[in-house]
């Protein structure tokens, strides 16, 4: 790693490397102790105030809980003091801890996606944390806390115009730009989450429990309840309160969304980073024609250590009628339209494999993505771009081969979409086989040549010059 | 059929035989320890009729594992186009990998004791994706070594980010 070199006018890196201790950079917001710790405050002070014990015998008590205060205070003090960000040329650096240094640096083109979010309390007081995704890192990884909201916003804004590789001064476009795409309105929020499988199921559990409790005495059974109530509750919180407000806009820096009633979270999606779309149609959901749009970033989607963010960071649409969801995918690849890509249906004889999906199961490909649509009671369909893939994978078993069926699996990096053409014929799986590595070598070469795409004969992006349309050139930036 | 898995437009690369030796020899180190461990703990508590018979059917599975690691080494290979690297393997669940050069993240190789002992390693190719499973065992040494530094100067010239 090489010593960063002092990035913009006013601050200077430590050249010399001998004193480690010294550091420069700016550092977080003098309250960010406060927002953090909240918890223990509100605690101390709540048992100043109810303490019987406390009220009795006031000097000892009030001695005690004034050091527990204080080291408190002076604790969080000295690790904000001691917590310094800067920007170099090429990377941000966070220096942190004073018992045990630590100096990450994050390279600007390491970074996948940048939110804002503001958890409850930071809310409260106009704050904001910034939240870096990296590939192959965690989500707290990449955490900064807390800014002033407009600070976030604004070094936002600088880290993705370097994470996109230009070093203009577009800053000044601030988040004025931003007009919403789509709300998604809550009541459909609701109703959609009530409808999704998993609530259904619960619920359904759920009254055969308390039928059976009621009309056959087995209260035994009411033990099982939990789980379902929470099956049913947990969803509908997850999805009304983290959704909440669920709004797509569109920047110079890529597709916004911003959600969540009590705990805001922002995030963008850079350009050229989506590696492949799911679309989510559960079975009631098809009758309305309702449906989920997800996305695969890398560095995202796959956070499994978390498992509470593990697909969410990467939702572009909850739920959205036909037309949004055709809007939002012209949106993420310019001149797609999912309706002009022909299908070919799997053989009848898969029908031996899958007696009911077979009827589902397809695939199409034009000369951007690979669509497979697979699923019965909730179907999916996966788009993945062929100068995304990572590999192709051929695969046939004992019973595949006596119905002279195969899969085709194109793979591409962490995330919920997985494109799999299942029980082909298959000489077709092995020409698509071929067909897929072709593809990918000349969706690489096009895209490597970053004037190439604009000549393509494809019908321009609805929304002129502006992200989108620069998606797939963008990825030269991050060799 | 079988040019389905294996198309000829390439030449394919088998691997070495003696990579069905070290896996016999660890399928034999293996049936033979269930087979002994079998026969004494049969032997003593049930009747050492009963053991005998399980070192006969550990011996049984043994002469099947035997066939059919003759047959799974022999269907294993792999090939190197311009731009991928193909490996082909299986013979009850079949698989074909194609794996672009340039989104190679590393190459590993590998050699256990055993495998050190017979003189082979396995190389394997990582992309950004785990699904990915391009790994070619039973490979010469020196093969090995080809290969990683192809696949690593490859990787460099065509890399390809995310």
């Amino acid at each position: 790693m090489t010593e960063p070199t002092p990035g913009p006018p006013g601050q200077q890196t430590a050249a010399v490397r001998p004193p480690v201790t010294e550091q420069t950079g700016a550092r977080l917001h003098p309250l960010t102790p406060f927002v953090k710790g909240w918890g223990y405050f509100v605690v101390a002070a709540f048992a100043l105030v109810n303490n019987e014990g406390l009220r009795s015998n006031l000097t000892i008590a009030g001695i005690g809980l004034a050091a527990v205060l204080v080291g408190g205070i002076l604790l969080g003090a000295l690790s904000w003091w001691f917590t310094k960000w800067q920007l170099t040329d090429d990377a941000i650096r966070v220096d942190s801890g004073f018992l045990f240094r630590r100096t990450r640096i994050i390279r600007f083109d390491r970074i996948q996606a940048i939110d804002v979010a503001q958890p409850f309390v930071a809310r409260l007081f106009g704050m904001a944390e910034l939240r870096m995704d990296v590939a192959g890192g965690g989500k707290s990884d990449g955490k900064l806390s807390y800014f002033t909201y407009e600070e976030a916003g604004r070094l936002r804004t600088t880290l993705l115009v370097r994470a996109k590789g230009q070093q203009v001064v577009e800053q000044q476009t601030d988040q004025v730009e931003m007009k919403p795409l789509l709300v998604v309105p809550t009541g459909r929020l609701l109703g959609a989450t009530l409808l999704s499988s998993t609530v259904l199921a619960s619920a359904g559990g759920l009254v055969w429990l308390i039928a059976a409790a009621t009309v056959l005495n087995f209260h035994i059974g009411l033990f099982a309840g939990l789980p379902l109530l929470l099956g049913v509750v947990q969803p509908i919180w997850k999805q009304v309160v983290g959704n909440h407000g669920f709004t797509l806009s569109e920047s110079d820096h890529g597709l916004r969304t911003k959600r969540g009633l009590f705990d805001v979270q922002r995030q963008t999606v850079p350009p050229g980073r989506v590696q492949g779309l799911l679309i989510t149609e559960p079975l009631i959901w098809r009758l309305l024609g309702w449906s989920r749009v997800e996305l695969d970033i890398a560095g995202v989607a796959g956070n499994k250590d978390e498992g509470e963010n593990d697909h969410e960071g990467a939702q572009l649409l909850p739920v959205g009628e036909r037309v949004e969801v055709a809007g939002v995918l012209a949106r993420v690849l310019p001149g797609f339209d999912l309706s002009r890509i022909e299908m070919h249906r799997a053989p009848e004889r898969a029908k031996w494999l899958r007696p009911i999906g077979w009827r589902y199961l397809a695939y199409g490909a034009d000369d951007q993505v690979l669509v497979t649509v697979r699923g019965w009671v909730s179907r999916r369909t996966s788009i993945v771009l062929h100068h995304k893939t990572q590999s192709v994978r051929l695969q046939q078993g004992p019973l595949q081969r006596r119905l002279g069926l195969a899969n085709v699996h194109v793979d591409t990096p962490l995330g919920p979409t997985d494109a799999v053409a299942l029980h082909r014929n298959q000489s077709e799986a092995a020409a698509l086989l071929q067909d897929q590595a072709v593809r990918a070598r000349e969706a690489r070469r096009t895209v490597a040549s970053p004037f190439a795409v604009q000549t393509q004969p494809k019908p321009p992006s609805p929304d002129g010059s502006s992200s989108s349309a620069a998606s797939p050139a963008d990825d030269s930036s991050d060799r | 059929m079988d040019d389905l898995f294996a198309p000829s437009d390439v030449s394919w690369t088998p691997v070495s035989p003696k990579l069905a030796a070290v896996r016999r020899l660890t399928a034999g180190i293996s049936a033979g320890l269930v087979g002994i461990v079998l026969l004494i703990v049969l032997g003593m508590t049930v009747g050492w009729l009963y053991g005998v018979l399980a070192l006969v059917v550990a011996a049984a599975g043994f002469v099947w594992a035997w066939v059919l690691i003759g047959r799974n080494q022999r269907s294993w290979k792999y090939a190197e186009r311009e731009d991928e690297l193909l490996v082909s393997h299986g013979i009850m669940f079949r698989e074909l990998v194609v794996v672009p050069y340039g989104r190679m993240q590393f190459v590993d190789v590998a050699a256990g004791p055993l495998e050190r002992a017979y003189g082979i390693a396995t190389v394997e190719l990582h992309t950004a994706t785990p699904a990915t499973d391009a790994k070619i065992p039973g490979l010469h040494p020196d093969e090995a070594g080809r290969l990683r530094d192809r696949l690593s100067a490859l990787g460099q010239a065509q890399a390809w980010g995310l």
